[in-house]
């Protein structure tokens, strides 16, 4: 069990929001558990997501008018509360991916440019 | 941008606190539901399905203090979580609670009282008139007095000066719609002073030049609430004609309203330079301001006035030597060069005072902490942080300084009000309203600045001691509290050495002040005031051509006076005790002949022969004046003694002969028939004024009288015959009165006797908050040391030994303030000097009785708990825990 932990990674710090905001874009209003749920499929289970955290940053993210909340009737018709993205949370989406493909080409151009070696050695 | 989002989201967070906590609670149950459903579809028990649920949420408490955190301002809501706690531990204790606000509101009201009347005399200025910071004020000499020819050369030469205006407060009487002629305040001004001030008339028009010449057809300005009351604002008063003085006198305009300058007046008229005004030697209370050209300083502008001053004394040393310019600001003319040495005074006293109360709150806090520090020992062992423990105090010690801010905010309106009533001399209602005492925002924020900092103030030293307590000792002292005890005790006492030392200063200064007011008001007039009724008949020229219509009419208004029943005898008098007499200029039989400029002045005063008798003076030897000393018999005159022992030391000053000069020219000789006890004409403290010169009225008959009656009833209720018998004899006559005596010495002493009492307030305010102090510390002292008093009870101690005890750990300190405070008030009370009145500043008789007055209320303070001391029952105490 610990084990199997350890393989997984956590979610980066600063990521969760980009992918609340990508999950909500792609399937429409959710609840919070149905959110966690998403990241944790899509990425096959290999994100281990502190499904604790998931809420105060859903707040933070309301807060900052990205996300708009509604209660509602869930699947098995009992009281949730489903969140959608709003047209600020679409601008932040675009903002954060955009943000995200320049780090990543970054840390790949990085990862490219130095001789295994060395890293090794740095390491 | 995305900030105030969030902040008002926060703010929403705060307000819906409850509902959201709810909500959050539903949210999470909902998560872990659907969760431990889907881990039963995968096959997991039940409750091996629920836990790892809950293991993959991550606890539900620390998830939703994170929430929390994040819902609203973190810092605001363990504020109020704290907020509540201070009023829960307040409302516990509400004994304490009502003598800490009540202390504070005290001490805080009375400050911000202080305050507002100090900030409206010293800072506001006087915002009736536009820019009067560039306004100067002009006089020759302290206070008295320009000339008129003086102040054309001024107006001609300074180059400072936009312009120059010159006023001068007159009483004229004014008779309209044909009525009883009644008398009214008006000021002379020069033509150009309303432009100078920049004010314009709203109704008819301005002063103009051609209206000051001589010979020019009387106009007057009538001011607005003049208008409206004697005119209910018609506006077809300008144009008509009115008599001021006798002469018909046409109104040109109305001021607008609220407008008075330079003080209260109903009435404006021009100042006209007659060739008697423009005498260089003429000086009278004529007042000139100037308003400075742009770039002008009121230094430079003082440096050219005072250069042009002393051209002039150089130009007329007959009329001008000794008269150089006095240059002060516009706030100058209202408040007196001593005015920031007494508010001044006054506001340090009230600051004072508000230490004292602040360290009383500390005092009682720290005996309070000292209660209380098992509980905070339990809070620090069970985590609370330092910061946390210390403003948990903090913010009961402010929540004590805001409901005392409160409660002051009242007492300040109270004690402004008073003051404003106070400041309006007695029988004067009519009394320049020129100061602004409101208390607007400027006075709020005082007020806030105060509270919070007297908040800080006194609860930051018993929160700092107790934020350093030793948690595991005092936790096993069994929570008596005893561990802080040495230097909880020694700080306690340190401040009982301050606020006693306060104390004596306080009572001190009010001591001096005391004893400086009695010996001007009471000690020394030299006459008995109480039952004495005065007035001033205004005999006008037309009516009165000549001496013996004037002597006539006295004659005769002095017989009716004396018929009414309840009056004892009547007299007249060129003026009043302390009222001020007549200087004149003099030469004494025998002494050396002087020239003309160095001729000394004496004081006199014209009377009538019952003046003596009616005023409860004594004519020590000689005799007094009689009716037949008229204008045939031999001229006389009558001294007081301090006049005799001045000028005739050792020698006896009947028969002596002393002559008097109008305009240089020497009178006949007078000779002296009698000696009579002193009488003070003005401030005792100017003996050279109170050295007096009598003459027979009969001899001198020049202006109008006091007429004084004295009463074998109260004054008061004959004032209405008195103005009777005058109207009997002349029904159009205007008279100033009748005021009692005391009313009119009332008058010249109320400012200095408003000054005392409040320092008295201030000094009683504060020994009443040291005593209260000495208590405190005491009494928690005691009820502290309930078990050792018990153990020495039972051990054989007598009552006396625990009073001792007692009353040795009180006093202590009180010794110690109490020289402190000594020595300090020495230097302190000089700075009153310049106020005080024959008292030396540091007069023993004052020092023993604040000295007295001091440990008395002291001893009161231990008294108490030290009688609970004694009455300690060995075995309750033993148990006491």
């Amino acid at each position: 069990m610990k084990d199997e932990r350890t393989a997984k990674a956590d979610v980066l710090q600063g990521t969760l929001v980009l992918l609340v905001l990508r999950t909500l874009e792609a399937l429409g209003p959710l609840h919070g558990y149905g959110i966690a749920r998403r990241i944790e499929q899509i990425s096959e289970e290999l994100l281990q997501l502190n499904q604790g955290t998931l809420y105060p940053a859903l707040l933070r993210m309301e807060q900052e008018g990205w996300i708009t909340s509604k209660w509602g009737p869930s699947e098995k018709n009992r009281k949730a509360k489903f969140y959608s993205i709003s047209a600020g949370g679409r601008k932040q989406l675009t903002r954060e991916t955009r943000d995200w493909e320049r780090m990543r080409s970054t840390i790949d151009r990085f990862l490219g440019s130095i001789p295994e070696a060395l890293g090794d050695e740095a390491l | 941008m995305s900030w105030r989002r969030v902040f008002a989201a926060r703010l929403r967070g705060l307000v819906f606190r409850d509902r959201l906590d709810t909500q959050l609670d539903d949210e999470l149950r909902f998560h872990l539901e659907m969760q431990a459903e889907d881990n039963l579809r995968t096959g997991m028990n039940p409750s091996e399905a629920h836990y790892d649920a809950m293991r993959r949420l991550g606890g539900m408490e620390s998830v939703k203090e994170e929430y929390r955190e994040s819902r609203t301002f973190a810092a605001v809501e363990t504020l109020l979580r704290d907020v509540r706690y201070a009023m829960r531990t307040l409302g516990q204790n509400p004994g304490f609670t009502a003598v800490a606000v009540m202390t504070l509101a005290l001490g805080i009201g009375v400050n911000t009282a202080v305050y507002t009347v100090t900030n409206a005399v010293l800072f506001k200025g006087f915002s009736y008139i536009d820019r009067n910071d560039r306004i100067l004020y002009m006089t020759s000499s302290e206070g008295c007095c320009v000339s008129y020819a003086d102040f054309e050369d001024w107006r001609a030469e300074a180059k400072s000066f936009q312009g120059m205006a010159i006023v001068h407060g007159v009483q004229v009487t004014l008779s309209d719609k044909g009525g009883f002629p009644q008398y009214r305040y008006a000021t002379e001004v020069s033509a150009d002073t309303f432009r100078l001030v920049g004010r314009e008339p709203i109704l008819g028009r301005d002063f103009a030049k051609s209206d000051e010449m001589p010979g020019a057809a009387p106009v007057v300005m009538l001011s607005y609430g003049f208008w409206e009351t004697r005119y209910t604002k018609d506006p077809a008063i300008v144009g008509r004609t009115v008599q001021i003085n006798g002469a018909p006198t046409t109104v040109i305009g109305v001021m607008p309203p609220g407008f008075i300058f330079p003080q209260n007046q109903d009435l404006w008229v021009p100042l006209v330079p007659t060739p008697n005004v423009l005498k260089r030697a003429n000086r009278d209370t004529w007042f000139v301001f100037g308003r400075m050209s742009g770039g002008v300083t009121i230094e430079s502008a003082r440096a050219e006035m005072e250069t042009i001053g002393r051209r002039l004394e150089q130009a007329y040393p007959l009329t001008n030597k000794g008269f150089p310019v006095v240059v002060r600001n516009f706030a100058g003319f209202y408040i007196g060069p001593n005015a920031a040495v007494i508010y001044g005074s006054l506001w340090g006293a009230v600051g004072f005072m508000l230490l004292i109360a602040c360290a009383n709150l500390a005092n009682l806090l720290l005996a309070r902490a000292l209660s209380r520090s098992r509980e905070t020992s339990v809070r620090m062992a069970l985590g609370a942080g330092r910061w946390r423990v210390v403003r948990q105090l903090l913010i009961e010690s402010i929540m004590i300084s805001a409901l005392g801010g409160f409660l002051g905010w009242w007492i300040a309106k109270w004690g402004v009000r008073s003051w404003d009533l106070a400041s309006r001399p007695p029988g004067y209602s009519w009394f320049a309203q020129v100061l602004d005492y409101t208390l607007d925002y400027r006075v709020f924020l005082y007020l806030i600045a105060v509270s919070a900092g007297t908040g800080l103030l006194f609860g930051l030293a018993p929160a700092l001691r107790l934020s350093k307590l030793e948690v595991n000792a005092t936790l096993k002292d069994g929570g008596r509290g005893s561990t802080g005890g040495v230097r909880g005790n020694r700080l306690s006492a340190l401040l009982v050495v301050a606020e006693t030392a306060l104390a004596v200063i306080l009572l001190a200064g009010a001591g001096v002040m005391i004893r400086s007011y009695l010996n001007t008001y009471s000690a020394d007039i030299g006459v008995q005031p109480d039952k004495l009724l005065t007035g001033i008949p205004n005999l006008s020229a037309s009516r009165y051509p000549d001496a013996t219509a004037r002597i006539s009419f006295y004659d005769r208004l002095e017989t009716r006076l004396e018929a009414i029943p309840g009056v004892e005898s009547a007299a007249l008098a060129s003026s009043i005790p302390l009222w001020g007499a007549a200087r004149l200029s003099y030469e004494l039989d025998g002494a050396p002949p002087v020239d003309d400029q160095s001729r000394p002045t004496l004081s006199a005063l014209t009377i009538s022969p019952q003046y003596f008798r009616t005023l409860g003076a004594a004519v020590l030897s000689g005799r007094d004046f009689n009716d037949s000393d008229g204008f045939s018999a031999p001229r006389v005159a009558i001294v007081n003694q301090r006049f005799a022992r001045r000028f005739w030391p050792g020698e006896n000053p009947l028969g002596k002969r002393i002559r008097l000069f109008s305009s240089n020219t020497p009178e006949a000789w007078l000779t002296v028939v009698g000696v009579v006890s002193n009488i003070l004409q003005s401030d005792i403290a100017r003996p050279e004024l109170n050295s007096l010169v009598y003459l027979p009225w009969r001899q001198m008959a020049g202006g109008d009288m006091n007429v004084l009656v004295r009463t074998s009833v109260a004054p008061g209720s004959l004032r209405t015959t008195f103005q009777r018998e005058v109207h009997a004899l002349d029904p159009g006559l205007p008279m100033f009165g009748p005021f009692t005596l005391i009313e009119r010495l009332q008058t010249k002493y109320w400012d200095k006797g408003r000054y005392t009492g409040l320092f008295l307030i201030v000094a009683a305010i504060a020994l009443l908050l040291a005593s209260v102090g000495v208590y405190a510390v005491i009494a928690h002292s005691v009820s502290r040391r309930t078990q050792e008093m018990g153990i020495r009870l039972a051990l054989g101690a007598v009552a006396r030994d625990v009073l001792s005890l007692v009353f040795r750990e009180g006093m202590q300190p009180v010794g110690m303030g109490l020289a402190i405070g000594l020595a300090a008030s020495l230097a302190v009370n000089r700075v009153l000097k310049s106020e005080l009145v024959q008292v030396s500043p540091d007069d023993p008789l004052t020092m023993i009785a604040t000295s007295a007055v001091l440990i008395l209320s002291a001893a009161l303070g231990c008294w108490i708990p030290a009688r609970r001391a004694m009455r300690v029952d060995p075995a309750v105490a033993l148990r006491h825990d």
